[in-house]
């Protein structure tokens, strides 16, 4: 009976593992307070090795905005032991590839090298936690790049700015009111002392994930991790985190010029922090909007009234507070009126009509293939397990955050649609052609003199 | 004494072990031996080749379907190729291009297909489905006709926007040249050969190409592979064989000494450079291997000898690389860089001396260095991807190369000593019979280009052109260009015999139509109402000193400079403006307008902006207007088309023309009624 009773257990065991793809992991804290997190795969030999530090735009001083950002950049610069220059190089040298990224909650810095050279990823991110260096030759030759890097993805992108714009009326009077690209002009008032105490509040390993994934062995990673990032003292100086508290914003409506051809409508609402309830049925809405050839926005929208060239929905949730847009580009020929009326409708029918069996059932089957398809990559699971940990205290979400998904239900979607998607109480930017602005920039000036 | 030297020995020894000694880069471990997945292959008895590539990581499943034909030639159906798989995914005899939309978003899969290829991904439980969908769209698609109507018109509308754009114009050049209009690799897509596609060439093809014979079906993921192989007999077992005939082609050569080809853009500020050839170079041989790491470190990126040189060094360029291609007909070598005018010919010789240098054997250690373990490195991660595996199996299959071509090549690109290197310099790099192709100003940039090889001019589809004929005859000025226009259209008498006109037209865009009335009274107040659906979106009015503009996006009065361009565009005929001696033109090219001669004059308006007209050489008639704007990515070049003269109160007006919206989107005028000396209220041009 008992022997049966195990076979039993065994079986249910493996087939439970069989289905689940379960992503294994171990994590600790070194001693100066660094996190840690590992994930072996010995299938491929390559090892994604990332540093996440928990430092945003969010976090940046008022009149420093931009410093997280221009730090993702300053952080290629060196070391005492690595020259000006040299960091691209040496990862490209051992067949690796690197990157980094700036979010208003988080800054990631990542290479994914051949295994056999996890050491030097370990070195090469552990030179820059101890002692990057900060010095006027860099600061000024990565203010010219960052420049570079706003006019370019910003300034001169159709429709670049539309997360500043956004962002500036939603989260008015809070650290989210302005984006991690933040302002000239705060750059270039600061001087290196802002930039040493930046690092040495932020940059620290208190204030830092180690995510490794890929072909390594356990034993002999937290040996080599002790051994790079072991000496690196931990940070003395409070780490400041910013609340945010969102006020109701009224019906606000403002015109934007900007360097495109075709006008476009944006509509922001006000939406709750990753992670809560209602976030992930906001995911599920922004599916049934935009998600796929069938979406309501792509076929009512785009294909059948032909009012759009594009249409969609994306919900941004950050770590504190939320915001959900939805946006059209207009066709030619039509008026952003009739856009506006149309994504409303859209709008409207979600919180008044029940949606049906089957395109509930697809919104699930999309948002579990997406899940899916998220950890196909090594330096995908690095990130999600740094980023689940930093954010919700749990890594295990990488292997169970779909039932907060699948929890959701069809009375869930009308209720948050009701409780966010409120045009009293949203932000709606029209986007315009710059040929169509009214007065000429000059004149103005000469009308204030 | 001895015991305490060896407690010391064991602080320093624990000591030394702690210091981390960060003056220099830890050692690599041994590098692990790379292990390619393994598949289980089998061919079913109508010939398709399966491949199962199992991995279970994750519960996806993806099926990539090939067709493994011979490169075939469309004649004066050039495009058509490219509309087959987007068309078979609009249409089943089962479903609607709707239904396949919301089929597959329901299971959260992806479906796509081409020529040669249908290829579907999605959860593994949905297996059984997205075979279903895939197989629907592989062999049961109905080709429908409106939709082959909305695929022409954005086919062209792209073709239009592609004749003004170097890279597209370059790469019509370069496939001409090197592999001449009688290979399948040397046909060009025109706005003709776009036309002649009907549905049936479309059917035709599919009828005939889509046959398991010469098909692989790549299964990646995870699956079962005996319950797959069973789904697979049952979805593709009775998909028939057909008769795949197997066209061969002559081999394209490199010319005997090298060759400039030019095609002019008498409005260019930047000269595309292309130094290319064939080569024989066959897909999977140790060749491809050593020319790879060869090409790596001529100009495989930002660390390699064309980019150090013509960026780093001399700041020509944002960037110059090269390519050296293997195929299963003909591969190609190609450097190419985009330069200021000026330094177009110190550019090229740049770009042969870094390939000179090759043939040398001019390399250092680190460049070796670095080009196999940046290869090496990027090997090792495409491993990561089950894909990659599906892709060798499907490569060896197709090829026929040696079984273990993958799992030895980075032991060869690692035995590659420098000799190697300048060996397979010698034999793929040819600094003597190459085509120079550049695409640029013709006046400023030939000269400096006859040092390399004896020039020969082209058309924007590769079609060689007479430069003799382009040459501007002697003693012909702006002002005889633009009087003979004005006898063209009718003379001056006619002309001003018409004092106001009225003028409707129809413009479609992106499937989009709008109707545009433009009414005129000489010399220069005129009225343009933009309409849809009977409602006016925009109106802009001139009253012959000042213009007003509204519509949805307010309204705006026009006044100073702005003002000055309008009133010559409210002319009615503007060519009677240019002939005034405040206006400043020049003559200034024979360019080639749609295959004739045309001459272009330079017109500077008042507000200062610079356009170019095109006056066809022989009938004398306005085809083409080019206007070079600042846009968000610098200068570039807006051009209108005009076509299609018809005469109305004595006088020809171009009824067909083409603005741009964009560059790369244009729209489409029509004109529908021009009507002269109208009854009209002068009230209308007032500005209120």
């Amino acid at each position: 009976m008992r022997n049966t009773l195990k076979l039993v257990c065994l079986f249910a065991t493996l087939g439970v593992l069989a289905q689940e793809k379960r992503i294994e992991f171990e994590e600790y804290d070194l001693d100066n307070g660094l996190h840690v997190i590992l994930h072996q795969d010995n299938t491929t030999p390559i090892v994604n090795v990332s540093v996440l530090y928990h430092v945003g735009s969010k976090n940046e001083p008022e009149g420093r905005t931009g410093f997280a950002h221009f730090f993702e950049h300053l952080m290629f610069e060196g070391s005492p032991n690595i020259p000006r220059g040299e960091f691209f190089k040496i990862i490209q040298n051992a067949g690796g590839q690197l990157n980094a990224n700036t979010s208003n909650d988080r800054t990631f810095y990542y290479e994914t090298l051949p295994s056999h050279q996890l050491e030097l990823g370990l070195y090469m991110e552990s030179e820059r936690m101890l002692h990057a260096k900060i010095d006027s030759t860099g600061i000024a030759t990565q203010k010219e790049v960052v420049k570079e890097e706003k006019r370019q993805r910003v300034d001169n992108q159709p429709y670049g700015s539309i997360l500043e714009e956004t962002f500036s009326r939603v989260f008015k009077g809070t650290p989210y009111e302005w984006t991690p690209i933040g302002s000239f002009e705060d750059i270039d008032a600061a001087n290196e002392e802002d930039f040493k105490d930046f690092f040495a509040t932020f940059y620290v390993p208190n204030n830092a994930t180690l995510s490794i994934a890929g072909d390594i062995e356990i034993a002999e990673t937290k040996r080599l991790v002790e051994k790079y990032f072991g000496e690196i003292p931990k940070g003395t100086k409070e780490i400041p985190r910013p609340t945010v508290e969102m006020k109701k914003l009224g019906d606000v409506q403002a015109e934007v010029f900007d360097n495109i051809q075709l006008p476009a409508v944006i509509q922001a609402y006000q939406m709750a922090e990753q992670g809560s309830e209602d976030y992930y049925a906001m995911q599920m809405l922004t599916t049934l909007l935009s998600g796929g050839q069938s979406s309501r926005f792509q076929k009512e929208i785009v294909d059948n009234q032909q009012l759009a060239v594009a249409a969609g929905s994306f919900p941004f949730a950050l770590e504190d507070a939320g915001v959900f847009i939805s946006f059209g580009i207009m066709n030619m020929g039509k008026t952003t009126e009739d856009l506006q009326a149309a994504m409303d409708a859209e709008i409207e029918r979600v919180k008044n009509e029940q949606i049906d069996d089957r395109e509930f059932q697809k919104l699930r089957n999309q948002i579990e293939n997406s899940f899916v398809s998220s950890n196909s990559t090594m330096s995908g699971i690095a990130e999600s397990l740094a980023d689940y940990h930093v954010y919700f205290g749990d890594a295990n979400l990488i292997n169970n955050e779909l039932d907060r998904y699948m929890a959701v239900t069809k009375e869930d979607l009308k209720r948050v649609a009701k409780k966010y998607l409120d045009p009293t109480n949203r932000v709606q930017l029209v986007y315009l052609p710059k040929s169509a602005q009214q007065q000429p920039e000059g004149e103005q000036l000469e009308a204030d003199q | 004494m001895k015991y305490l030297f060896s407690i010391l020995f064991a602080v320093l020894c624990i000591s030394v072990a702690a210091q981390v000694d960060r003056s220099k880069l830890p050692e690599p471990a041994t590098p692990k031996p790379i292990k390619i997945g393994n598949y289980e292959s089998f061919e079913l008895k109508n010939g398709l080749k399966v491949f199962i590539i199992e991995n279970n990581k994750l519960p996806r499943v993806s099926y990539n379907l090939i067709l493994d034909r011979e490169p075939i030639m469309e004649g004066d159906k050039v495009g058509y190729l490219s509309m087959v798989g987007q068309m078979m995914r609009r249409g089943t005899e089962t479903r609607t291009k709707e239904q396949i939309d919301e089929e597959v978003d329901f299971i959260g899969a992806s479906l796509g297909a081409g020529s040669t290829s249908v290829f579907a991904s999605g959860l593994s439980k949905y297996n059984e489905k997205i075979l279903e969908l895939m197989t629907d769209v592989a062999f049961n698609p109905i080709f429908p006709k409106d939709e082959l109507e909305k695929i022409r018109e954005q086919t062209i509308s792209n073709l239009a926007a592609a004749k003004e754009d170097p890279g597209a114009i370059a790469s019509n050049l370069n496939s001409v040249l090197v592999y001449g209009k009688d290979h399948p690799y040397g046909e060009i897509e025109t706005e003709e050969t776009v036309s002649n596609i009907t549905i049936d060439d479309l059917k035709a093809y599919h009828a005939k190409y889509f046959r398991p014979n010469i098909a692989y079906l790549a299964i990646v993921g995870d699956v079962n592979p005996k319950a797959t192989k069973k789904l697979v007999k049952t979805y593709f077992g009775s998909w028939e064989q057909g008769e795949v005939e197997k066209p061969t082609y002559t081999v394209p050569q490199a010319p005997e000494k090298n060759v400039v080809g030019i095609v002019n853009r008498s409005n260019a500020v930047q000269t595309s450079i292309n130094v290319t050839y064939p080569v024989e170079l066959m897909i999977g041989t140790d060749d491809q291997i050593k020319a790879r790491v060869m090409n790596t470190i001529l100009g495989g990126g930002g660390s390699a000898k064309l980019f150090m040189n013509l960026r780093e060094d001399k700041g020509y360029t944002y960037g110059s690389y090269s390519s050296l291609s293997a195929d299963e007909l003909v591969g190609r070598f190609n450097a190419s860089a985009q330069v200021r005018n000026e330094v177009t010919d110190s550019a090229i010789v740049e770009i042969f001396y870094e390939m000179e240098q090759m043939k040398k054997g001019n390399i250092t250690d680190e460049e070796l260095e670095l080009a196999k373990n940046s290869i090496s490195g990027s090997f090792s991660r495409s491993l990561e991807r089950p894909q990659t595996v599906a892709n060798f199996a499907l490569n060896t299959a197709r090829y026929k190369l040696p079984e273990d071509y993958y799992a030895t090549y980075l032991q060869k690109v690692q035995a590659m000593s420098k000799e190697d290197v300048m060996e397979i310099a010698e034999k793929y790099i040819k600094t003597e019979n190459a085509y120079i192709n550049v695409v640029g100003k013709a006046s400023e940039i030939e000269e400096g280009l006859k040092a390399f090889g004896e020039l020969k001019y082209y058309d924007t589809y590769g079609n060689e052109v007479d430069p003799s004929l382009s040459k501007l005859p002697e003693g012909l000025t702006a002002k005889k260009v633009l009087e003979k226009y004005i006898d063209a259209i009718g003379g001056m008498d006619k002309i001003r015999a018409i004092q106001k006109m009225t003028m409707t037209m129809e413009a479609s865009v992106m499937g989009q139509t709008m109707n545009m009335e433009i009414s005129k009274m000489a010399p220069n107040k005129s009225l343009t109402e933009v309409k849809m659906a009977g409602n006016v979106m925009q109106k802009i009015v001139f009253d012959g000193e000042k213009g007003a503009m509204s519509g949805m996006q307010g309204n705006q009065e026009v006044t100073g400079d702005a003002a000055l361009d309008m009133a010559m565009g409210s002319a009615i005929v503007e060519e009677l403006v240019y002939l005034r001696d405040d206006i400043s033109t020049e003559l200034v090219a024979v360019e080639q307008v749609d295959g004739k001669d045309a001459y272009g004059v330079e017109v500077k308006s008042p507000a200062g902006k610079v356009s170019v007209r095109y006056y066809d050489a022989e009938s004398g008639l306005l085809v083409k207007v080019s206007n070079t704007v600042e846009g968000p990515q610098g200068a570039m070049t807006l051009t209108s088309d005009f076509g299609d003269y018809k005469e109305f109160g004595g006088v020809l007006f171009a009824t067909s023309l083409t603005q741009p919206m964009n560059p790369q989107i244009k729209m489409n005028i029509a004109v529908k009624e021009i009507v002269v000396n109208p009854d009209l209220d002068e009230a209308i041009f007032k500005i209120e």
